[in-house]
């Protein structure tokens, strides 16, 4: 779907990478995102049974085993901001929605808290206030409500190492290769989130595979549960065909079947004048025995 | 039991269900989801929306097969139970919107779809076309109110219009029925195989059509049994058959399915998991049951091969929703729902009373024509032979009130009352308590942790759940005033425990070292702080070291600060810090940068990978080869933000591959 959008929205569209051979995992990405939003407190990801993300913490620091022996890999979770996204499809009121600066937007006022989105999302990344009376969906929002200084997102400019890098997605996408073509023998040849789900607007590159932390499958999966084409394609994109049927349901579906109800109660009409038709002749005919029996 | 016995009963049974629900409902909105339900962050569509709604809407699917096959194809030799199909899915639908205003977080805003539009939202479509679909089947319900109340022009006007409505009705029901299928395309990297499929919107629509159909022979089986009606029977073999066709379609279009996209692996192996017997458990119940049971000619005569069938097709497709909304989700979502008893109560409590409401219209107004029953004409009828006021469970006319103030009737009242008190006392409990809190929630290890913020510490330092509040903020405040450092700074005057030079260190590798002695506290200066010599002396007598197996002591005199956790949990503690482990990062870096002499040295203590190397060396190759640059790095569009430069890969500075 990124070969689809106009150039206009491509230039504009902002986007992260994080570049996990880098991060240290000290967890300044969430406590700037935490400062910036004004969060309340919550249990450090890895105290949590899931990866980290909840529904005041937008963001989280996922351990995962390094490449070699002994060794850790960490990696920045958060929402992905599809080129194309599952949820701004999902939603039923356009709560949802992809904006030209890269981010997903959710506009709580709309909201009518179905989680949809959150069942939609190939990531699993929206959370639920489920403690709250009157509970919204909570996620990374990468707009201009969490930028700070310099225009970066307080998480990306938190980042002591540089491990997570907040610029144009084109330019991150040449600056990702270009670090994959410097040092070949360190990181796997694989941006997550270039292609995958028709694009992420944060994108990963590191030297032990993020398949299974990012929840994207490999195309080996992929093709195994007989959707090969998410390797390229979104999920809107692959659901549309079935979205575009619905007018033709109904209209058809009015056509066909009014058409015969139409036709059989016109026949049974038919039927019911044939067989009145009948029973009065012959009950003129009777008449006329009984007449003339007498 | 007689047959009158088991009615009443059942009818009791309905009063219990339908009254705890309504209090655990209110108990929903006073205590929210998270201490009603046990959804989670990774499971979002639990019970109401999968059981009442998926499954609740597709097992009401008889309203619209019969009323095309009635009004429709006019094939009057279903007439008979024409109503009664439109009033299962009236009352079906009314039960699953019902059930989904206690579902949805904001139930005050479910007008927004009708206004906020996205057309591109299968549930948009569900939401427009259930609703609407609702309104139409209300619509092909008035004639029994407008017969059952003398308004002989408006039935007649009712009947003139009724058929471009049911077409309508029909129309939406087959689009609601596919969409509630298209809402589980949107997982095709999270629902099992099994289950999703590009092809599941004609799936749910055909599934839903045979089980509606089953479901109204089960409605029929047993209403005719409680009421010992014998004119419906006959029909059932034929509707029977009409249901086993939607069946075996069913069977079909899944198997071309499992070939066309190459699953037949997912079911009959080599590598079978859990899923692939729950789906033959599901399939077997849904299809293989009831085709053998309707198929045979033999069988399908006789009502209790009828039952069996048509039970199996309703509990199969009952299955089959609920696989495909929660149980096709857990692999993928690492976690496992099951409905906790809020849910479970409010959950039938709302099918409850739909079938309060079922059995009260059935018998108060002319839902049935021509089995001699509930026709306002033979009401009469039926008073003559019971002699004394029936006792029908509903408090309807004055009659029936006087039951209820009578012996008899107060009876009754007080065993739906003995039932009713303890199931939503147990709802309730479970609501206020919290007892089952969802498990994406609940903290695998011991409550011990931190605020990413470290403002005020419970710490758990030496893993022996004796706990200390620490007042961190204050620390850092204290020291940065004392040594004139930054707050961020001020960390390493407590923190040191570094392993410098480190490959890669892991952070939680160096803060499970946290009951080694560690020079973290220091008697002299704790010493120098007391005023009195009194209390000095005290402490003097303690002779404290710097190893931690001090904690006893410090009990002594810090027995407010020091407690154990549970005394914390109590006090509603839930963010409690295990130890170092948060207080270390970024600390031993900031204080060594300041005292750093080349602050471009990438690999000096100051600086990240100082400890953390950001290249793991391959394995069985040099380090100082794989770091060896021939030429200073270009000029990149990313200035790496913060004060850490990108490191000059200079020999002299590459670390040792020693420890």
């Amino acid at each position: 779907m990124s070969e689809g959008s106009t150039s206009e929205t491509k230039s504009k569209a902002k986007a992260i990478l994080t570049d996990t051979t880098k991060c240290i995992g000290c967890e300044r990405c969430v406590q700037g995102c935490v400062k910036k939003n004004q969060l309340p407190a919550d249990l450090p990801a890895h105290f949590k049974a899931d990866d980290g993300l909840s529904s005041v913490r937008y963001t989280s620091s996922v351990e995962i085993d390094g490449r070699q022996e002994e060794t850790s890999r960490f990696v920045r979770r958060q929402c992905m901001h599809c080129v194309d996204p599952t949820c701004a499809a999902a939603c039923l009121v356009g709560a949802l929605s992809k904006r030209e600066d890269g981010s997903v937007r959710y506009i709580s006022s709309k909201c009518i808290g179905c989680r949809y989105c959150m069942l939609a999302c190939p990531f699993s990344i929206p959370r639920y206030e489920y403690d709250e009376i009157l509970p919204y969906i909570r996620k990374c929002k990468m707009d201009e409500t969490c930028r700070v200084e310099g225009g970066q997102p307080a998480c990306t400019a938190a980042c002591p190492t540089g491990a997570t890098l907040f610029g144009l997605r084109e330019e991150l996408i040449a600056e990702a290769k270009r670090r994959i073509a410097e040092r070949p023998e360190l990181y796997v040849d694989h941006i997550w989130g270039e292609h995958e789900f028709g694009g992420t607007s944060v994108i990963y590159i590191s030297d032990t595979p993020l398949h299974d932390v990012l929840h994207i499958p490999t195309p080996e999966e992929l093709a195994r549960r007989g959707v090969g084409r998410l390797t390229h394609e979104s999920v809107p994109h692959m659901m549309h065909g079935w979205v575009m049927v619905t007018p033709f349901q109904f209209l058809g579906g009015l056509a066909v079947l009014g058409g015969i109800a139409f036709l059989r109660r016109r026949s049974k009409v038919m039927a019911e004048q044939a067989a009145a038709s009948e029973r009065a002749h012959e009950s003129a005919s009777s008449a006329a025995k009984g007449e003339r029996a007498p | 039991m007689s047959r009158e016995r088991v009615l009443k009963r059942l009818k009791d049974l309905l009063w219990v269900l339908a009254i705890s629900g309504a209090v655990i409902g209110v108990g929903r909105f006073v205590h929210g989801l998270a201490a009603s339900t046990n959804m989670m962050d990774s499971l979002p569509w639990g019970w109401w929306k999968i059981f009442n709604m998926v499954a609740g809407a597709a097992v009401a699917t008889s309203g619209f097969v019969i009323a095309a096959v009635i009004y429709i194809f006019r094939l009057d030799r279903y007439r008979a139970v024409a109503r009664l199909a439109v009033l299962i899915g009236f009352l079906g639908y009314g039960a699953s919107l019902t059930a989904l205003i206690f579902d949805i977080g904001l139930p005050h805003r479910g007008w927004h779809p009708f206004f906020m539009w996205n057309p591109h939202s299968f549930l948009f479509e569900v939401f427009w076309c259930v609703s609407m679909y609702w309104g139409v089947t209300a619509l092909e319900l008035l004639p029994i109110l407008s017969e059952r109340f003398p308004f002989p022009k408006v039935t007649h006007y009712l009947h003139e219009i009724m058929l471009p409505f049911v077409v309508l009705g029909v129309t939406l029901s087959t689009m609601h029925h596919s969409s509630l299928g298209s809402l589980f395309l949107a997982s095709p990297t999270r629902l099992h195989p099994l289950w999703h499929s590009i092809w599941i919107p004609p799936e749910f629509l055909i599934s839903a059509m045979g089980a509606g159909v089953a479901t109204m022979i089960l409605v029929v089986l047993v209403l005719s049994w409680l009421y010992r009606w014998e004119r419906l029977l006959p029909l059932l073999p034929r509707l029977a058959v009409v249901s086993a066709f939607f069946l075996g379609l069913y069977l079909v279009v899944k198997g071309v399915d499992f070939a066309r996209h190459g699953k037949w692996n997912f079911v009959f192996g080599p590598h079978l998991t859990w899923e692939s017997w729950v789906f033959w458990g599901e399939i077997t119940l849904q299809t293989i049951i009831p085709l053998a049971l309707f198929l045979t000619p033999q069988l399908r005569r006789r009502n209790s091969m009828l039952f069996v069938g048509s039970a199996a097709a309703f509990l199969g497709l009952v299955a089959h929703r609920l696989n495909t909304g929660i149980v096709g989700y857990f692999r993928t979502s690492e976690a496992i729902y099951y409905p906790n008893l809020s849910e479970l109560i409010l959950s039938f409590g709302v099918v409850a009373a739909a079938g309060l409401a079922f059995f009260f219209l059935i018998e108060k107004f002319p839902v049935l024509i021509g089995v001699g029953f509930g026709a306002p004409e033979e009401e009469h009828d039926a008073h003559d032979h019971v002699s004394e006021a029936p006792e029908t469970g509903f408090y309807w006319t004055w009659d029936e009130l006087r039951v209820l103030l009578t012996g008899r009737g107060a009876r009754r009242v007080a065993m739906i009352s003995l039932l009713t008190i303890p199931l939503t006392w147990a709802g309730l409990h479970e609501q206020a308590t919290g007892a089952f809190q969802p498990i994406a929630r609940r903290v695998e290890v011991a409550v011990t942790g931190s605020d990413v913020m470290r403002t005020t510490l419970v710490l758990n330092a030496n893993r022996n759940d004796d706990a200390i509040i620490f007042p961190h903020e204050k620390h850092q405040k204290h020291f940065s005033e004392k040594f004139g450092l930054k707050k961020e700074d001020t960390c390493v005057k407590c923190h040191h425990l570094a392993l410098p030079k480190d490959h890669n260190t892991v952070c939680r590798a160096c803060h499970t070292d946290m009951h080694l002695p560690t020079p973290m506290f220091s008697p002299e200066r704790h010493a120098s702080r007391f005023e009195k010599p009194e209390q000095r002396a005290r402490f003097e007598a303690l002779d404290l070291d710097d190893r931690t197996e001090n904690f006893e002591a410090c009990m002594i005199c810090h027995e407010e600060t020091m407690r154990g956790l549970a005394a914390y949990e109590k006090r509603g503690f839930s963010h409690v810090a295990p130890g170092f482990v948060q207080a270390m990062h970024g600390t031993c870096m900031t204080c060594h940068r300041l005292e750093e002499k080349d602050p471009t040295d990438a690999f000096s203590l100051g600086n990240c990978l100082g400890c953390h190397r950001w290249t793991p060396p391959p394995e069985g190759q040099e380090v100082a080869q794989a770091d060896e640059p021939d030429e200073p790095p270009e000029p990149r569009p990313f200035p790496i933000p913060g004060p850490v430069i990108i490191p000059k890969r200079g020999a002299s500075s590459a670390p040792e591959a020693s420890h």
